[in-house]
């Protein structure tokens, strides 16, 4: 299909969806999945939860001529039907199913932070992709807090190149922090809270990066339109612009003969001699059935994956399966989100442009001159009017006719957001809300115990927050602002099942497999030992990406072998989707 | 519809010839400002989803009719509308019930708070307590006033007696859930829309006038004027102001980044 069809609105539908395509934005449109793996056919990689990772994932081992299968709990999106321009409209994108979230500062979970759903989170992030810094992978080196990755920048470098062709990311053509580099896309316009940032930190003499780094198309590509700046990021984008791993990586893994069987909801994987041997699940129908492959690769990002993990407890793994180093569950992070809004005399409407248009990472590394170790980024966000409504309920502490006046000043409201670093945390869990050991007991529609959370902040943590909250009302009021506000609150979630270089600090090595179990691997966000104070979802397929290159240069090893072998694999530039890293950056196929 | 006056003292505007309150058909700055005309401009999905919250019957099914009253008359204190005509009133309630009922929860309970089923009958409970031992009626019955005092100590966290009454609900949170409830219920409307000057959805026609507040060619410039809450309302100003003392907030509960 043309882009520049005369008798239609450029880039749009005002029509109804069409029957027997399934449309992944407007452009976009296939034929329903097809292929349908019987139960008793052993497939090679049995991948559990299709998100940012998992999306990756499948589509690399199906390019590579795997048998390879997706099982995601939520729904195969047709954006066209499935998807709204509306706040509560676009409740059922997260993942509403009950949790327990406890200790001394609780996590919000659902809409926060957690998706359901082919995409999986990279369906409602604002699509923020900085990359991590290189200090983030020997924080404990270098500032004796936190953990070493068991990996150096240098290993993920060529597959953040790869991913940021692939999404790909829009922003400045020269990004000055952590390792300086540019952007495949040109960088998005300003909106008004980019204005906002952009004047604080300049009054300020704070660096800027305007217009990305973002994983939202500034020119259209391919079958995906460009942005039309109509604010609904974290509803999940209708245009296509924004990535997805349903948009950009999904497809593809159909075309070369994966399967994505939705609906279904993985509650045991099945060890058998030491082997994994496939999993249980419950199917469309909640019907229990079990599904036999010859590796499983867990993907159910920071909370539902300790949970799979430890409700699959066998003989021989009776504390949760790959958990012999007990570290399973442990060390979950989420960042300091704190929401600084301020009140400006001439309206701002941020509601237009992406919630995500610039930041700054000035602050990102430890100064000595702090009281804290590690630091945080500013960025721009833009709540929608229920969030806007909660987020001032809170930062106001208002209610009754005080909240209806602050309302009326909607469009006189900026906010930006600050992205700190937590730390990793022993007494930061995942554990199985299973009435046993005192903890409490809930289950879901299936009877299995749900995820309990337990987040507590710590010394670092808070004086970090402290200070880095400070620093964006600085800016804030730099900018302009008559009146500045904050809402304390988290932003993602990581860690639960941290990669590490022994097996006694960890639960999987640096590709994600588990130090117990040979053919069961872990990749998503929850392998992260720390998190720095970049949002995750670029380092997350960066690592999905790299671990199946691994896999790939493993070839059948992986489905016989128990032996280990931790040679790095080189990085494949001929498994991205169509049009995107071989070819360069065509603009129509 | 002409802004139509009556007999209060409690309305935040009033006729700028003879100072009588007067209720309006679209409260805000934005008049003439309409999301839903727009609506040839939405896409299928979203303009089913909008309109079918407009037009749906709710009917009551998770309060009981006595806890009915008492919510309703709650959730009016929280975010009262009576600057709005009757015709042009936002129900609150009902979508409140309808989730409920059909459990749609926020994929979380905290440790220190039962189910949020079990924390609302335990709240409509509560309030009608409170009411009837303060003033000795139902709480749907006092005048405005008398239910914002008895709100405003559950604000501060201390609710009048019966003391027992919040027993096992962490009154922070429970707070934040009602007001939340609240706020997803108005703001989801788009007379709410109209009030505040939100665009509204916005696919696939999108947005180009991205900069300095500036509106799109179908929407509405910010037309200021007086507006001033009732006098003796306890509601518009926040309670840190009220007692010069600092209000510890809890941590929000939505995404934005």
């Amino acid at each position: 299909m043309s882009l520049f069809d005369r008798n239609k609105p450029l880039f749009g539908s005002f029509g109804k969806p069409k029957d027997g395509l399934h449309h992944l934005g407007p452009l976009q449109q296939i034929k329903p999945p097809q292929r349908v793996f019987r139960d008793d056919e052993e497939i090679d990689y049995l991948i559990v939860g299709v998100g940012s990772a998992g999306g990756v994932l499948l589509q690399r081992l199906a390019r590579a001529g795997f048998k390879v299968a997706g099982f995601e709990a939520g729904p195969f999106w047709d954006t066209e039907r499935d998807w709204v321009s509306d706040e509560t409209g676009s409740h059922n994108l997260y993942w509403n199913d009950l949790r327990i979230t406890g200790g001394t500062d609780p996590l919000a979970l659902g809409n926060n932070n957690s998706g359901k759903g082919v995409g999986g989170g990279s369906v409602h992030w604002a699509a923020f992709t900085p990359r991590f810094h290189p200090s983030d992978f020997e924080v404990y080196t270098q500032d004796g807090v936190g953990a070493d990755w068991p990996i150096t920048y240098e290993e993920i470098e060529p597959y953040y190149q790869l991913l940021e062709q692939e999404l790909p990311v829009a922003g400045p053509a020269w990004y000055p922090w952590g390792k300086p580099h540019g952007h495949p896309y040109g960088p998005h316009p300003m909106g008004g809270v980019g204005d906002t940032l952009i004047d604080g930190c300049t009054k300020l003499g704070i660096g800027v990066s305007a217009g990305g780094p973002v994983a939202i198309l500034s020119a259209s590509r391919g079958d995906r339109p460009h942005c039309i700046y109509r604010g609904f990021c974290i509803q999940a984008c209708k245009v296509g612009a924004k990535a997805s791993t349903l948009v950009t990586h999904v497809p593809d893994a159909l075309e070369h003969g994966a399967e994505v069987r939705d609906n279904s909801m993985v509650s045991r994987i099945s060890v058998k001699d030491g082997r994994v041997d496939g999993v249980h699940y419950f199917d469309r129908d909640g019907n229990e059935r079990f599904q036999r492959a010859k590796a499983v690769i867990v993907s159910g990002y920071a909370i539902e994956t300790p949970r799979l993990l430890l409700n699959s407890a066998c003989a021989g793994h009776e504390n949760g399966l790959a958990n012999s180093s007990g570290t399973l569950g442990k060390y979950l992070m989420a960042q300091a989100g704190n929401v600084i809004l301020g009140r400006f005399d001439q309206p701002v409407r941020m509601y237009k442009a992406p919630p995500a248009h610039a930041l700054t990472e000035e602050f990102y590394e430890t100064d000595p001159k702090r009281d804290f170790a590690r630091g945080f980024a500013v960025q721009t966000v833009g709540p929608l009017p229920i969030a806007f409504a909660k987020q001032m309920s809170v930062a106001k502490n208002q209610w009754g006719w005080g909240l209806r006046r602050t309302m009326m000043d909607y469009n006189h409201w900026s906010a930006l957001g600050l992205l700190g670093e937590i730390l990793p945390w022993k007494d930061n869990t995942v554990e199985l809300a299973d009435g046993k050991g005192g903890r409490p007991e809930a289950r879901d529609r299936y009877g299995l115990p749900v995820a309990k959370v337990t987040f507590n902040l710590h010394d670092n943590d808070t004086k970090l927050i402290e200070f880095g909250k400070n620093k964006t009302m600085e800016i804030m009021r730099a900018a302009g602002a008559t009146e500045v506000v904050q809402e304390a609150r988290y932003a993602h979630l990581v860690g639960g099942a941290r990669m590490s270089k022994r097996p006694e600090d960890g639960v999987c090595d640096k590709f994600g497999r588990t130090w117990d179990v040979p053919n069961l691997f872990v990749m998503d966000g929850s392998v992260m030992p720390t998190q720095g104070s970049a949002n995750p979802g670029l380092t997350i397929q960066a690592l999905a990406a790299r671990t199946a290159d691994y896999l790939i240069s493993q070839g059948s090893a992986v489905f016989t072998a128990n032996g280990r072998d931790l040679t790095s694999p080189p990085c494949r530039h001929s498994l991205s989707p169509p049009g995107t890293f071989t070819k360069g950056i065509p603009h129509l196929r | 519809m002409a802004p139509q006056k009556v007999q209060t003292k409690r309305l935040p505007v009033t006729d700028p010839l003879d100072g009588a309150p007067i209720q309006l058909d679209q409260p805000g700055y934005y008049e003439g400002f309409s999301t839903l005309s727009q609506q040839a401009y939405w896409d299928d999905a979203t303009r089913k989803v909008v309109l079918q919250r407009m037009t749906a019957a709710h009917p009551i099914l998770f309060f009981t009719p006595a806890e009915a009253a008492t919510m309703a008359a709650v959730l009016d204190r929280i975010l009262p509308q009576e600057d709005r005509t009757a015709a042009r009133r936002i129900a609150l309630l009902p979508p409140l019930d309808d989730r409920l009922f059909h459990n749609r929860i926020e994929g979380y309970r905290y440790e220190d708070m039962p189910s949020d089923q079990d924390a609302y009958r335990q709240a409509a409970k509560a309030f009608e307590q409170m009411a009837q031992t303060a003033c000795g009626r139902s709480f749907h019955e006092l005048e405005t006033m008398e239910q914002e005092t008895l709100l405003q100590s559950l604000h501060a966290e201390k609710p009048t007696a019966p003391e027992d009454a919040w027993k096992g609900i962490n009154i922070k949170r429970f707070w934040a859930l009602l007001v939340s409830d609240c706020c997803s219920a108005y703001y989801a409307h788009p007379w709410a829309w109209d009030e505040i000057g939100f665009g509204g959805p916005a696919y696939p026609r999108g947005y180009m006038r991205l900069e300095e507040g500036q509106p799109e060619p179908w929407e509405v410039d910010e037309q200021r004027y007086q507006w001033a809450a009732p006098a003796d309302t306890l509601t518009d100003t926040p309670a840190s102001e009220q007692t010069g003392e600092k209000v510890q907030s809890q941590a929000g509960q939505g995404g934005t980044h």
